[in-house]
């Protein structure tokens, strides 16, 4: 086994159990696996972000090597933001596949507006950057919602009855009993979120038969949480079993050892003294 | 009776970090002396494997890989077993993620599926293109043109030059997608922006938060079935008669369930015998 597989062994059990510690209490363990996590997350996403779309995608279609001129005044600009970084600005143009489309020059200010953010002088510009951004999602949403959840569910719940190779009942396949239960759940439950009546009299009953299966729906939601957590659990628990192997040097009962040995050590040391009752 | 409720209250009183303790050998223990449980598909599993097994040899597949390390336990192995049905089948596998770690993700199931186990040849049986940024409008993009958002492959490599992406433009051109996801972006923007508005067929690996959250879309006939959580990752291993991480789980994962029922059945009765006694005097 390679020393980077062990030391990588190491470095992943440390932070695994640095983040379990929390169980017991907070402590600087958990606060060092914690702030690694933050910080490296946050490098690896923008480095990723930046190596899969800002060069290729725009930087790649404002300066293309297919258009590449050495004499024009817009490749002598790129030429002089090669001399910062060759790897970012390689000498010829970018060679990613495109065209050159100035057109996105007007995202690329949008991006720089967004990061004026940080200049309180001049933060007002990211709000054009931030707005462009909410109204092309909510657009976006807005369709995709209508869609698929309106209109798709709408026709999934109805569907059913017309279907006449469905049998009455049945627990786990699709059946008239079944889509009866749907129906009555979605309109009892739609009917809950109707505020502009009282709920008293038949829209009161309805409205608490929608209470049960919104119920029903948080039990479930409750344990699919549960399962999940303890699949994530057993998959921690695989790797501190592989790690506490004799070709990981035994990482996970070292590291296991040695945090049990300075958090027994702080919480003996730091004891605090029992309240006397008669000085209160 | 008396002494029975004295021991449940005093069970409702223990310090949490006992239960935590309780919990973490419950699961250990199943981990390293496996009891074999049998595992049996339910429908929405049978559904997935249906419809992969149905497709015609040679199909474009597309699969979107939206999980990170996190939730690599419930994900990994459906990621896992469906290309390994996949290129079983010789079906011709593209790959894209919605989330950066996503890339490394993918590129780990490929190596140790595609390469190892298949000896599939890259560009000409499958294609990484790897992540890029923008979550929904990524979808919209692949289902518009995928060679403007992709004009290079996760390595660089200009799409023009793969012979796999001939006569690939838009996501028509695929005849089923999976989604091994674990939030946003991920299925439901794949439903969303992808499979209904084209029809192309498309199923899911969700984790089991998800499952209440992805479930109308496939009672709706939206998606084609989806794997739950690590359950679901282990009953598709045993569709393909091929055990893996999912299944050696599930030991663990039943007895972890049964023990968790216990403390909440508890909790509940210490809960119930204080709330009377408090009344009586």
């Amino acid at each position: 086994m390679s020393s980077t597989a062990i030391l990588g062994g190491w470095i992943a059990v440390f932070l695994t159990l640095g983040i379990f510690s929390y169980l017991y209490k907070d402590n600087p363990f958990y606060k060092i696996a914690e702030h690694l996590f933050v910080g490296v997350s946050a490098g690896y996403w923008t480095a990723i972000f930046f190596w899969t779309q800002i060069q290729p995608n725009l930087f790649g279609r404002l300066w293309p090597t297919t258009e590449f001129s050495a004499d024009s005044l817009w490749y002598k600009l790129y030429n002089g933001l090669s001399f910062f970084s060759t790897s970012v600005f390689p000498e010829g143009g970018i060679d990613k596949g495109h065209e050159m489309h100035l057109i996105y020059l007007i995202p690329f200010a949008l991006g720089v507006m967004m990061l004026l953010s940080l200049i309180p002088k001049i933060n007002w510009f990211a709000r054009w950057g931030i707005a462009y951004t909410v109204g092309m999602a909510a657009g976006l949403r807005a369709y995709g919602y209508l869609n698929s959840n309106v209109i798709g569910q709408i026709k999934g719940t109805a569907a059913s009855f017309s279907d006449p190779t469905l049998p009455f009942f049945s627990l786990t396949s699709p059946s008239i009993f079944n889509s009866i239960v749907i129906l009555v759940g979605t309109i009892t439950g739609l009917l809950y979120f109707y505020f502009s009546k009282e709920h008293k009299g038949t829209l009161g009953k309805l409205s608490k038969i929608g209470i049960y299966f919104l119920m029903i729906s948080f039990g479930a939601s409750f344990g699919f949480a549960v399962m999940g957590r303890i699949s994530l659990l057993i998959g921690r628990f695989v790797d501190l079993i592989k790690y506490s192997s004799g070709d990981y040097f035994n990482a996970s009962l070292w590291v296991l050892a040695i945090m049990i040995i300075i958090l027994g050590y702080d919480a003996f040391t730091n004891r605090k003294p029992p309240l006397n009752e008669d000085a209160v | 009776m008396r002494t029975i409720e004295n021991f449940i209250l005093k069970i409702g009183q223990v310090d949490r970090r006992w239960i935590f303790i309780i919990l973490a050998l419950v699961v250990i223990i199943p981990i390293i002396n496996p009891i074999g449980m049998p595992i049996r598909p339910t429908e929405t599993t049978q559904v997935v494997y249906d419809a992969i097994e149905d497709l015609p040899p040679n199909s474009n597949v597309l699969v979107s890989v939206e999980y990170s390390p996190s939730t690599k336990p419930e994900n990994h192995p459906m990621t896992i077993s469906i290309l390994r049905h996949l290129f079983r089948n010789d079906h011709k596998v593209f790959v894209t993620c919605l989330w950066p770690d996503g890339q490394f993700m993918a590129q780990d199931a490929l190596k140790q599926v595609a390469k190892e186990e298949f000896g599939k040849v890259y560009g000409v049986d499958y294609v990484f293109l790897g992540f890029r940024p923008g979550n929904e409008a990524v979808v919209k993009g692949i289902v518009s043109n995928i060679r403007k958002l992709y004009t290079v492959d996760v390595y660089q490599t200009k799409i023009d030059e793969i012979p796999l992406m001939d006569g690939i433009t838009n996501f028509s051109d695929f005849a089923f997608l999976f989604s091994s996801s674990a939030g946003f972006p991920g299925t439901i923007e794949w439903v969303q922006y992808a499979a209904d508005p084209t029809g192309v067929p498309m199923s899911s690996g969700v984790t089991s938060i998800q499952v209440n959250e992805v479930m109308p879309y496939v009672q709706a006939g939206q998606m084609k079935g989806v794997l739950a959580g690590m359950p679901g990752a282990a009953e598709y291993e045993a569709l393909i008669g091929q055990k893996g991480s999912a299944t050696s789980g599930m030991d663990a994962q039943s007895v972890a369930h049964l023990v968790i029922v216990l403390f909440i059945f508890l909790g509940n009765a210490a809960y119930f015998i204080e709330r009377k006694r408090s009344r009586k005097y």
